[in-house]
């Protein structure tokens, strides 16, 4: 008896179980393949890390007495160590398949000796490299732009030395293989590289030290070593927190996903009580119990979840293995289909479901019988009122009964604003990261002044002791050119060190900038206090302050080089760079650059405020000027330094896109068919009193336009601090303490609720054409 | 007088599980301009059907209905609505009115639906008080549907059917919800609104609003099978006789 009536239910109200059942299913995919490849990735780095022998220390240095200094204290203190030889290459000097190879991050070459394991595409590590051959780590080999593949040529000069090699494949390289390094590694044969290997070359020493010894760090500062950074490896995990955040942006999708469905099956259940409050009055007029009752529709949602359940079930393998696509490719995922995972997620998807079907069902305990077979309205009380007149506004009718219903019984619209809502949130906050890691103003996050162009500089720190004279004569040299073209600008650059900054016995290790050319402290941005103004003033990141307890106003003494002077901290800034490093000093104190161990691109500030017509006209002119080194707009540049990472959140939030349209188009459908089934009564009046079908359809579609303009107002509210709690941890986690989100207004105000509101309004439209269904005769059937 | 309502060979049949169900057979029959016809007739002799399919709210099978003027069997669904907007009435047995207006806004929707009478907001606001006013509901213009008592519900909805000032009301059992008192009070109102020369038909069991009426047609298995005239605007002291003989008649048809 009780599967004859699930069979007879499930057959009458089919339209709105298979729409349930898609969103079960949609809601099991996500959730299935989110937490497994959440849990993959999460563990997967552990696993990689393992496999690969990361060190607990590492660190890269060019200075060949700190390399020396640094192996006598380890031979001191037994600890264990890897020392590799890195040679830097000058990726003008790289050619590729005949042609030159445009590519402006930093490149390094080394052979397999000393060095951490290394693995092949297909995850199987790579023990020996033949003469002739090449590895690139994966991050470059997948870049679509240099079109690289398996026997590629490449042709590689360093001093007056040239070989060509051939491309034998990518490698999964834990240390050089996150995009967020910013220098990438070809692995070349031992004997191959010593044929580069040359005593003028500037080696580059990456050091791995393995070692559970909780004062290292400590005696490492005391070293004072010059490096060019030092990670230990839970530092070396969060540069994959880029591989990480798309994985992220996932799991929030399906946590999303889930909250639709259980509004939705909320809304259903509901929706079906109300529906069939006749029947389930008579079940308990005849004395049917509250439970069998209850476990007539728990059984029905039982069966659609475990149905919705086992085919998102089927599609989350598949679909989660798209997902990690992106992922696997930088890092070894073990354990990549972890069925137990996924059908554990569908069951627990099917459980919740279930779950919640139990609770709403509750309600049947609460009515009487007698109310059930009256419907809910026993002739002399209606839950709806009036809230606005016909004859106090001059909209037209049908508007007017539009905005009536939703401000008289607004409750029954809360299931479809919370799913608008959530999935306008779902595409802004996507788009206000990618606008934000996309702005040009986010190089003041990486200790760098605003500026319009940025030319690439990658080498210069290598070989020059006279690197401030170099650099200054280049730096005058394009300002001239650009003052014989009458652009008046600001050109300058920055210059970095490994400083040791120590305030009351406690030492710590930070990079450190001064702005070379036309620059002042004064045009860097600061969290709190003023611009260096003297030579012994100094601003300090907030996490090299934090770890050393200093605060403004605190005098500290930095080492360079061999030299140790006292500071005045004025300023706190924040900054990206190595996840939180920067000291930042006067533009005129007088540094040891035979201690500089990098620098930034050449940036242009101009003058004027020039349009993208004659900012186009004057990167033309500065690659005459330049024509081996690339020109940036800043946010380029940055993207160049630490990967794409935008793209990747771009594509993610189109496929959110299109997930949100399909969502919103499902639930319009169900939205308006469950309302014209409820409000059959109605349209007959309505058509009996003489309201054409268009009328009605307009009815029906302008109310789902206002529910839909209320959720985009609303979202508009919550969009930016909601951006703010979800994404600023992560850049919190990159050292920037404090974000400005960059918003597109166009994009996110216009263009996104616009593509929004036209695809949903049309659903509704169409849907609504099922009420023409309706005859005017209905009216004489209306209960 | 002129004719409003001209149905000829009107056949109406339902086709269910296969079996046909023929409700109107070839029915005929005409109502005059200023006319109040009582549909008449055992349970399941097709009355609403036939008020229904001529007032067009139902589609025919066969024959033709020309209402002041237009064949509405050849008109389409947008046509058809706007006639019944602008040149009918309805009344139902039960007192539909939207649940989430108020009983004023209920009166004048289709006033604002319509472009007959061209005027602004505030003269239909002021035309459906007079309405209210003339039919003894004024009181309750601002108060929910569920405040008022079914008597006043059924004459909000008499408004409700004269706003757009139609050619001819359709009443559908307009009493058969209703107590006795209400149920007198608002055949008064439907006798003053014809007497007034609006034309009506409608449906009913009770031969108490028959006799209110000009004519009655006596409905069996979809057949008019006897035709009743009665005098226009009889007196109290004339209405029980009036009543008293068309029970006759109706006893007569095999009521």
């Amino acid at each position: 008896m009780y599967f004859r009536i699930i069979k007879k239910d499930l057959k009458r109200k089919k339209t709105m179980n298979v729409i349930l059942l898609i969103f079960i299913m949609l809601a099991a995919t996500f959730i299935s393949s989110s937490a497994n490849n959440m849990i993959s990735v999460m563990t997967a780095l552990d696993t990689y890390f393992e496999m690969a022998e990361v060190p607990d220390y590492w660190f890269l240095t060019t200075d060949s007495n700190s390399t020396k200094r640094f192996e006598e204290f380890v031979n001191e203190n037994n600890y264990n160590f890897k020392s590799l030889d890195l040679m830097m290459i000058d990726s003008n000097e790289i050619k590729l398949d005949g042609s030159k190879f445009e590519y402006s991050g930093s490149i390094c070459i080394s052979g397999l000796k000393n060095s951490i394991k290394v693995f092949d595409s297909g995850d199987k590590e790579i023990t020996s490299v033949k003469d002739g051959e090449i590895y690139i780590t994966s991050a470059l080999f997948n870049e679509e732009q240099y079109n690289f593949s398996e026997n590629s040529r490449i042709q590689i000069t360093i001093g007056d030395k040239t070989k060509e090699f051939t491309l034998k494949g990518s490698t999964k390289d834990a240390e050089f293989g996150s995009e967020s390094i910013g220098t990438t590694r070809f692995i070349v044969s031992e004997n191959d590289f010593k044929y580069f290997y040359d005593k003028d070359t500037v080696i580059m020493n990456s050091i791995n030290v393995y070692t559970d010894d909780e004062e290292y760090l400590d005696k490492f500062y005391n070293l004072e070593l010059n490096t060019l950074f030092n990670l230990d490896k839970s530092a070396i995990k969060r540069m994959y927190f880029m591989d990480m955040l798309i994985a992220l942006v996932m799991l929030i999708v399906s946590v999303c996903l889930i909250l639709i469905s259980m509004v939705i099956l909320r809304f259903t259940i509901n929706f079906t009580m109300s529906e069939e409050f006749r029947e389930i009055g008579v079940m308990k007029a005849i004395g049917i119990s509250n439970r069998k009752i209850r476990g007539l529709y728990i059984v029905k949602y039982l069966a659609i979840s475990l149905a919705g359940a086992s085919i998102g079930l089927f599609f989350s393998i598949p679909f989660g293995k798209i997902m990690m696509k992106d992922v696997a490719k930088n890092i070894i995922i073990p354990n990549q289909n972890n069925v137990v995972l996924n059908i554990v997620c569908a069951a627990g998807t099917a459980a919740v479901v279930v779950l919640f079907c139990y609770f709403c069902t509750r309600k049947i305990k609460k009515i009487s019988p007698i109310d059930a077979i009256r419907n809910g309205e026993n002739g002399e009380r209606y839950s709806e009122k009036s809230i606005i007149s016909l004859k106090k506004l001059r909209f037209s009718p049908i508007i007017f009964m539009a905005l009536n219903d939703i401000f008289s019984g607004l409750k029954r619209f809360i299931a479809m604003i919370v799913i608008f809502i959530l999935g306008l949130l779902l595409i802004i906050i996507p788009e206000n990261t990618i606008n934000t890691l996309q702005s040009d103003s986010r190089v003041t996050l990486f200790n760098m002044a605003e500026c319009n162009h940025v030319i690439s500089q990658e080498l210069l720190f290598i070989s020059n002791t006279d690197y401030k004279k170099v650099m200054t004569d280049k730096l005058n040299n394009i300002k001239n050119v650009l003052d014989k073209n009458n652009i008046e600008a600001k050109v300058f650059q920055e210059a970095t060190f490994r400083m040791t900054v120590s305030y009351k016995g406690k030492k710590e290790s930070s990079l450190a900038f001064q702005g070379l050319g036309d620059v002042t402290t004064d045009m860097y941005a600061y969290l709190e206090g003023t611009a260096p103004q003297k030579n012994d003033e100094i601003a300090i990141s907030k996490l090299v302050a934090d770890r050393i307890g200093a605060n403004i106003g605190d005098t500290v003494e930095v080492k360079n080089g061999d030299q140790i002077k006292e500071y005045i901290i004025t300023a706190t800034l924040q900054s990206m760079n190595n996840l939180g490093e920067g000291i930042r000093f006067y533009q005129d104190e007088e540094l040891d650059y035979s201690y500089v161990n990098g620098c930034f691109g050449i940036q242009v500030k101009y003058s004027d405020f020039p349009d993208e017509d004659e900012l186009n006209q004057r990167k033309a002119l500065l690659e005459k000027v330049e024509p081996d080194n690339k020109i940036f707009t800043p946010g380029e540049y940055i993207g160049y330094m630490i990967g794409d990472i935008s793209g990747q959140i771009g594509n993610i939030r189109n496929l959110i896109l299109a997930l949100v349209l399909c969502v919103n188009i499902l639930v319009t459908v169900l939205m308006v068919k469950s309302f014209i089934v409820k409000e059959k009564g109605e349209l007959a009046i309505l058509k009996a009193i003489g309201f054409n079908d268009s009328s009605l359809i307009a009815w029906q579609t302008i109310r789902i336009g206002i529910i839909l303009l209320i959720s985009i107002v609303f979202c508009t509210l919550l969009s930016t601090p909601l951006s703010k709690l979800t994404i600023e941890p992560i850049f919190k986690m990159m050292g920037a303490v404090s974000i400005k989100f960059e918003i597109v207004p166009i994009k996110v105000y216009l263009f996104y609720p616009l593509i929004i509101f036209v695809v949903t309004v049309l659903a509704a439209w169409i849907t609504s054409f099922q009420l023409r269904k309706i005859s005017a005769f209905e009216v004489s059937n209306i209960e | 007088m002129n004719i409003i309502l001209d149905v000829k060979n009107l056949c109406k049949t339902y086709i269910v599980n296969k079996r046909q169900n023929n409700i109107l057979k070839n029915v005929s029959f005409t109502v005059a301009d200023g006319e109040m016809v009582a549909v008449m007739g055992p349970s399941g002799s097709g009355k609403s059907t036939l008020l229904y399919s001529v007032s067009g709210m139902d589609s025919i099978t066969a024959g033709d209905v020309s209402f002041c003027g237009s064949n509405i069997s050849k008109l389409n669904a947008k046509e058809l609505a706007a006639l019944r907007l602008n040149k009918m009435g309805f009344i139902f047995q039960q007192m539909y009115m939207l649940k989430n207006l108020t009983i004023l806004d209920n009166i004048i929707l289709p006033a604002c639906q319509s472009d007959k009478i061209n005027e602004s907001r505030k003269e239909t606001v002021q035309r459906g008080q007079k309405l209210m006013r003339k039919l003894g509901i004024i009181e309750i213009a601002d108060n929910d549907i569920n405040e008022v008592s079914g008597g006043q519900l059924q004459r909000a909805c008499i408004c409700r059917s004269m706003i757009n000032r139609p050619e001819m009301i359709f009443a559908d059992e307009p009493t058969g919800a209703l107590n006795r008192t209400s149920s007198e009070e608002v055949m008064r109102e439907l006798s003053k609104v014809n007497s007034e020369g609006t034309t009506i038909m409608l449906v009913t069991h009770d031969v108490k609003v028959a006799a209110k009426c000009t004519r009655v047609l006596y409905l069996v298995d979809g057949n008019i099978k006897g035709e009743y005239n009665l005098e226009r605007c009889p007196s109290d002291s004339q209405l029980r006789e009036r009543e008293r003989l068309l029970s006759n008649w109706l006893m007569e048809m095999g009521w």
